[in-house]
């Protein structure tokens, strides 16, 4: 019977789709990133941090004086939770978001997992979506959790009566609220561009363990270099450049000028680590 | 692809209409290549394979089994050369054929911290076949089909070598296929685990999907293929009908006598050629047929205890193209 043409059965739908309802692939992509222990463990312990750091300075008394987020969050709860998100950008918020995307294709490739994506059929670039909003979500997560869990601190542990900004003036507890979302926000464009790059490290390896040493690695090399004042001229193109200025949001007005400069320059690491990911997905050997 | 003769052919489910009489194959490659640096990988593999052909790629480790495997599939970029998927162009067309393709490449490939179910049901979640609350269905049709069920629920990294294996399996056929392959279904499996696979084999078979299986065991290929291809080296050494190959070798006579000497010496007057092995005269029947062989040995007084006819086994072909390419 050989050399006839073949009688499969086949599903009838299967005449009509090339590839998966998009929905359920995304939806498949978010619940593997969240049964994953880790990756439960990471938020667990973003929640607790802001609790920290809250109950230390409350009880402490805070650092006595000075004009940093520190002393300005004795007593003044809505604070705590743009204070937290500062100090878990620098190094925590990446880590975890580096490790996401890591697993996302480093991970992938090294447990052959890569291969059945890519045999089922998930096109090369939509993969590089998918995996993009799994890390996406992540983001928001683990900043979800910091700010809800500072906000909640804030509110329980710390005290205070609506906002005190860094400028000196009283803001009504829903314009506070407002603030910390934008802090929020804008944090988690600049954790989208950590792991956007992340993402294209991943494309090119299958050791997760390389990606988080290159992301994190890169981060801490900018920290150095920023600190050189002859190296002034490469500011511009450092992403940790503006991310102390997230405590501008609690300056009354607003100071912008360094938190927009800071979304333009998150917005083309995006860019950039996006395109190299799919470009390096598209001819990757699986 | 097009043409009004084609559109009733295609209500049978074949994919797709070819515009040809003959029936087009599966797979077919052509001067198909693969270089890393300077390592030649697969030399120049013109491969054909049928539609519904069991075919069983062979070679030792190392020959180039998995690399023209994973080119077949797209998942690794050829050199130079090209590849038709049930008439699609790989990699350009790549996942136009992809749906009807189920495989299991170097080995099963799953997440250790999900259960044999929860990592099926991400590959069906994937499967452009599957739709809504079939998923669940194929998963478990799935599992039962590879005798999974049982422990569908354990984390894979609890798993048995085999009980991965068996996974991976499940994983390439959790929907009907086209076209299945398979590289090296049965390593890590028990003699009942390999002998569910060849009846799986068989199964795809029946219902007329292709099937490609690379091994290294001879005589797994010999037990459920149809068609052969011989790797060696990179390069396509043979290709064919199974039957055809091993009737290549020329049939043989086994025949235990009671005295090895004097019947080897009367076949050789005979002008037969024969040789002892295993304490047994091994005759070839080229010129000659058995009853004459069986005739002149008693003539000469040579008592005949057993006689049987001996196909070539592939163990040998395979070992005789192998040596005459080094």
């Amino acid at each position: 019977m050989t050399g006839t043409a073949s009688r499969v059965e086949l599903p009838s739908g299967i005449r009509q789709h090339h590839s998966a309802p998009f929905g359920r692939v995304v939806g498949s992509e978010l619940g593997w990133v969240l049964r994953r222990p880790r990756n439960l463990l990471a938020l667990l312990g973003l929640a607790a941090l802001p609790v920290l750091i809250g109950t230390v300075i409350t009880i402490t008394g805070g650092p006595g004086g000075g004009s940093g987020l520190f002393a300005a969050v004795v007593g003044n709860g809505m604070v705590l939770p743009v204070l937290s998100l500062m100090l878990t950008q620098n190094l925590l918020l990446p880590l975890i978001i580096a490790m996401v995307a890591a697993d996302g294709l480093a991970g992938e490739a090294a447990n052959g997992t890569l291969r059945g994506l890519l045999l089922a059929p998930v096109g090369r670039v939509r993969l590089v979506v998918v995996k993009a909003l799994g890390v996406l979500m992540m983001v928001l997560l683990a900043i979800g959790v910091v700010v809800l869990s500072g906000v909640l601190t804030g509110l329980l542990i710390v005290g205070g009566d609506g906002l005190v900004t860094l400028s000196g003036t009283t803001l009504p507890l829903g314009e506070a609220l407002g603030r910390v979302a934008l802090a929020a926000g804008w944090c988690a464009v600049q954790m989208a561009a950590v792991g956007a790059v992340a993402l294209a490290i991943s494309s090119t390896t299958e050791h997760s363990l390389l990606v988080l040493i290159a992301t994190v690695g890169a981060l801490v090399v900018f920290g150095v270099l920023e600190a050189i004042p002859s190296l002034d001229w490469l500011k511009p193109v450092l992403i940790t450049t503006d991310w102390y200025s997230i405590s501008d949001v609690l300056s009354d007005p607003i100071r912008t000028t360094d938190l927009l400069s800071g979304l333009w320059r998150a917005g083309c690491y995006i860019l950039l680590g996006f395109s190299a990911a799919v470009a390096r997905m598209a001819t990757k050997d699986t | 692809m097009s043409g009004t003769a084609d559109a009733t052919e295609a209500g049978t489910a074949t994919v797709p209409a070819s515009g040809w009489d003959e029936p087009e194959p599966a797979l077919c490659t052509s001067a198909l290549r693969k270089t890393y640096g300077g390592t030649v990988a697969v030399a120049d593999v013109d491969l054909s394979v049928p539609r519904g052909a069991v075919l069983g790629m062979l070679g030792p480790n190392g020959s180039g089994k998995t690399t023209t495997i994973r080119m077949l599939l797209g998942l690794t970029e050829p050199t130079a050369g090209s590849v038709e998927l049930l008439g699609h162009r790989v990699p350009e067309q790549t996942g136009r054929a992809l749906p009807f393709v189920g495989a299991l490449v170097e080995g099963p490939g799953f997440h250790p911290f999900l259960s044999g179910r929860r990592n099926l049901l991400r590959c069906a979640a994937m499967e452009p076949a599957l739709f809504g609350a079939d998923v669940r269905g194929a998963v478990q049709q799935a599992l039962e089909r590879v005798g999974l069920a049982g422990a569908a629920e354990r984390r894979y990294r609890s798993y048995s070598l085999g009980m991965k294996q068996r996974l991976g399996l499940a994983a390439a056929l959790l929907v009907p296929r086209e076209l299945v392959v398979l590289d090296e279904p049965t390593n890590g499996l028990d003699p009942a685990g390999t002998r569910e696979v060849r009846r799986i084999i068989a199964e795809l078979h029946a219902n007329g999907t292709t099937v490609v299986v690379s091994s290294h065991l001879l005589s797994e290929v010999e037990a459920t293929c149809t068609h052969a291809a011989v790797l060696q080296g990179g390069t396509l050494i043979a290709q064919g009908e199974l039957k055809t190959l091993l009737e290549s070798g020329g049939p043989n006579l086994l025949v235990s006598v009671s005295d090895n000497e004097s019947g080897l010496e009367a076949l050789r007057q005979l002008g037969v050629p024969a040789r002892v092995e295993g304490g047994e005269l091994r005759v070839e029947l080229s010129g000659t047929d058995s009853p004459e062989v069986i005739a002149a040995l008693v003539r000469a007084g040579v008592g005949v205890y057993e006689a049987r006819r001996d196909r070539a086994g592939l163990e040998e072909i395979f070992a005789r193209l192998t040596e005459g390419e080094t």
